[in-house]
């Protein structure tokens, strides 16, 4: 009952003129971020941050939430239409999508992503609401050693996700971890690598790096890949007037594909680290495992598209759950997000929901507004953004890297910033190409003064003891889910690789 | 070239552990640890990881593809982009972009002069009215001001 009239409440928050506005302006930018190739939600959130500053919390929090959320649903027209997943979560919608595209069904597939999309970001969120509290009253008694914990699980599990490259994975999250360090010492007041300069007194800031190593970084590698001279030439067409809408066969056969690609993605999506990439592609391979006909995948099965958009979306929804309640991001987005919160002032974490009722439960109740209205435009703005996919990459660059740059200045008036992100976009292009990872860089950026905060903290408690980590119930629950994720973890990642791989094979 | 970037972060990091050791003490005067404790720890793992990945990177040297194609037209982005970063500080905001879009849709948007022209004008008109109008934030102000913005 708590949860409904909370609920009720921060729906009367969400539905104002200018909130349903900053949705649907995010909802949009979202879906536009997720169309273009190359670009992820991060990449997409790191930009239009410095956009957001000017605006109430509230609304800003909402916006920020529906362009992470519009991407997913953006991503997959580009894998229908063009067999070019709009960011890596899509990769899995390509295998069926596009073969139902050249079948002649782009619009019934459209219309069915969109669907799916939907039911997977409306049960992530229904869960999401069900949940958050409940995550929220456990980690209620954690103190500096379980915030430690925490943060090395979100580090560790990204980092074994990465698979063979984990020394790469685990460099680059020491980078992050280095660039944390800089600025003044908050228990000393000693500056640590600020070379005298009065701008970095405060540290480096998250903004400059996360807009250049996702966008500046992205883009130059999409130059390198030859993004630049590609023809959207090879777009399957579709009819809006003749087979648009899909059958009642379609809607039957995949009632079923819908409820377990919802649940699948919204447990995978709460892991940090795993992710929408590796829900989507499990899902696929789960959904052909069970199903009756599992030829038929990849040659244009419509389960075989539903499966992984249901589980993106609802992985994107579960990812929120560590970051609302622990504080503890989980993917290189939510980092972003978190970032943003912290931007205005606010501390997700075990006391965020509690402390700040009308922005958690207004941000929880706009997720449910955001996917109706993503619904709604996923379906009815398609010619919108086939017209934006038909935009060449050559002429979408440049305007891409003014949009970095003159974002960045506009968050401090800085050019020290400026030059950061410049800079941040060389080395994230050759973290990109050399097999690196920005994500993790990002990740442990804004994690590393948590961590570093609350193990002096916790040192300290103990008189220097690390016994203190296996002496509290709390502490030893999360080291051994720690371990079993570590375990867990590349056990899945393998099985998503394997469904990528029989798919490749296959055609 | 993936070699040379290993021994940049090897470079940085071997700098940085430096400084953990030489000017960041482990424990603070009243016994706690000090600013240096993480970065210590934080510097050494980086040096010796990288290392590692160095010498695998260089086992594994032979035999490397050569794509300098690719990097034509990367190459040309970058240095695009760097003199926009520079241009910025001189030009200011709009005048500066005006001057990059110009150049860099010439570059790799070629013989459309026309389409080029207006996007080189509509773009930073669109963007100014976005930042500078909508959103009151501020665009990079200009060392020579050649337009009164």
């Amino acid at each position: 009952m708590d949860i409904f009239s909370d609920l009720v409440m921060g729906l009367s928050l969400a539905i104002t003129p200018i909130n349903i506005a900053y949705l649907l302006v995010g909802a949009m930018v979202g879906m536009i971020v997720g169309v273009i190739p190359g670009f992820g939600p991060s990449a997409g959130l790191a930009i239009l941050l410095p956009v957001t500053f000017g605006m109430d919390p509230t609304g800003a929090t909402m916006m920020l939430a529906a362009i992470y959320y519009g991407a997913m649903y953006g991503g997959t027209i580009t894998s229908i239409l063009l067999n070019t997943p709009g960011e890596s979560a899509t990769v899995a919608s390509t295998f069926d999508g596009y073969p139902l595209a050249k079948k002649g069904r782009a619009g019934p597939a459209l219309v069915m992503q969109a669907a799916a999309s939907f039911v997977g970001g409306t049960v992530g969120v229904i869960m999401i609401t069900i949940l958050a509290p409940m995550f929220a009253q456990v980690s209620r008694s954690f103190g500096p050693p379980e915030y430690f914990l925490l943060a090395t699980m979100g580090m560790l599990t990204l980092i074994v996700m990465i698979g063979n490259q984990w020394k790469l994975g685990l460099i680059s999250a020491l980078i992050g971890f280095a660039l944390g360090t800089v600025g003044v010492d908050l228990e000393t007041g000693q500056g640590r690598y600020t070379f005298g300069s009065a701008e970095l007194i405060g540290g480096v800031y998250f903004i400059p790096i996360a807009i250049g190593l996702f966008g500046l970084g992205e883009l130059f590698y999409s130059f390198y890949v030859g993004m630049h001279k590609s023809r959207s030439g090879t777009m399957v067409a579709y009819d809006k007037e003749k087979e648009f809408w899909p059958s009642a066969q379609d809607w039957i056969s995949t009632r079923w594909t819908m409820v377990r690609g919802s649940i699948l993605g919204f447990v995978v999506g709460v892991i940090p680290g795993a992710g929408a990439t590796i829900a989507s592609l499990m899902a696929y391979s789960t959904e052909r495992s069970l199903s009756k006909h599992p030829e038929r995948f990849g040659t244009g099965e419509m389960a075989g598209l539903v499966a992984p958009e249901t589980a993106n979306n609802a992985a994107s929804s579960g990812a929120m759950i560590p970051l609302l309640t622990l504080g503890i991001p989980g993917s290189a987005s939510t980092a972003v997000l978190l970032a943003a919160f912290m931007l205005w002032g606010l501390r997700p974490g075990p006391l965020f929901m509690e402390q700040n009722p009308e922005l958690a439960w207004g941000l929880i109740a706009s997720m449910y507004l955001g996917n109706v209205i993503l619904l709604a435009i996923s379906i009815f703005a398609i010619p919108l953004f086939v017209q934006i996919i038909k935009v060449p990459y050559r002429i979408l660059g440049p305007i891409i890297v003014v949009i970095c740059a003159l974002g960045t200045f506009s968050v401090h008036a800085s050019f020290i910033e400026l030059y950061l992100m410049f800079a941040a976009g060389i080395v994230g292009f050759f973290m990109r190409l050399y097999g690196f990872s920005p994500a993790a860089l990002v990740l442990a950026l804004v994690l590393g003064p948590l961590a570093e905060e609350a193990l002096r903290q916790t040192l300290t408690i103990s008189r220097g003891s690390a016994m203190i980590f296996v002496e509290r119930p709390a502490s030893l629950w999360i080291i051994a889910v720690t371990i079993g994720l570590v375990v867990l973890l590349p056990l899945l990642g393998r099985i998503g690789k394997r469904a990528s791989e029989a798919e490749k094979a296959g055609g | 070239m993936r070699i040379a970037f290993l021994f940049a972060i090897l470079a940085a990091s071997t700098y940085y552990t430096y400084i953990a050791y030489a000017d960041l003490n482990f424990l603070s005067r009243t016994g706690r640890l000090g600013p240096g404790f993480f970065p210590r720890i934080v510097g050494t793992s980086m040096v010796l990881l990288t290392l590692w990945t160095l010498m695998d990177a260089l086992r594994a040297m032979r035999g490397t593809e050569d794509n300098s194609g690719r990097w034509r037209d990367l190459g040309a982005l970058m240095a695009l982009v760097l003199l926009y970063a520079v241009m910025l500080r001189v030009f200011g905001g709009f005048v500066a972009t005006v001057i990059y879009l110009a150049l860099t849709l010439t570059v790799i948007n070629p013989r459309k002069h026309l389409q080029n022209a207006i996007l080189s004008v509509v773009v930073p008109i669109g963007i100014y009215g976005l930042f500078d109008k909508l959103l009151n934030a501020s665009m990079p102000p200009a060392l020579f001001d050649i337009l009164p913005i």
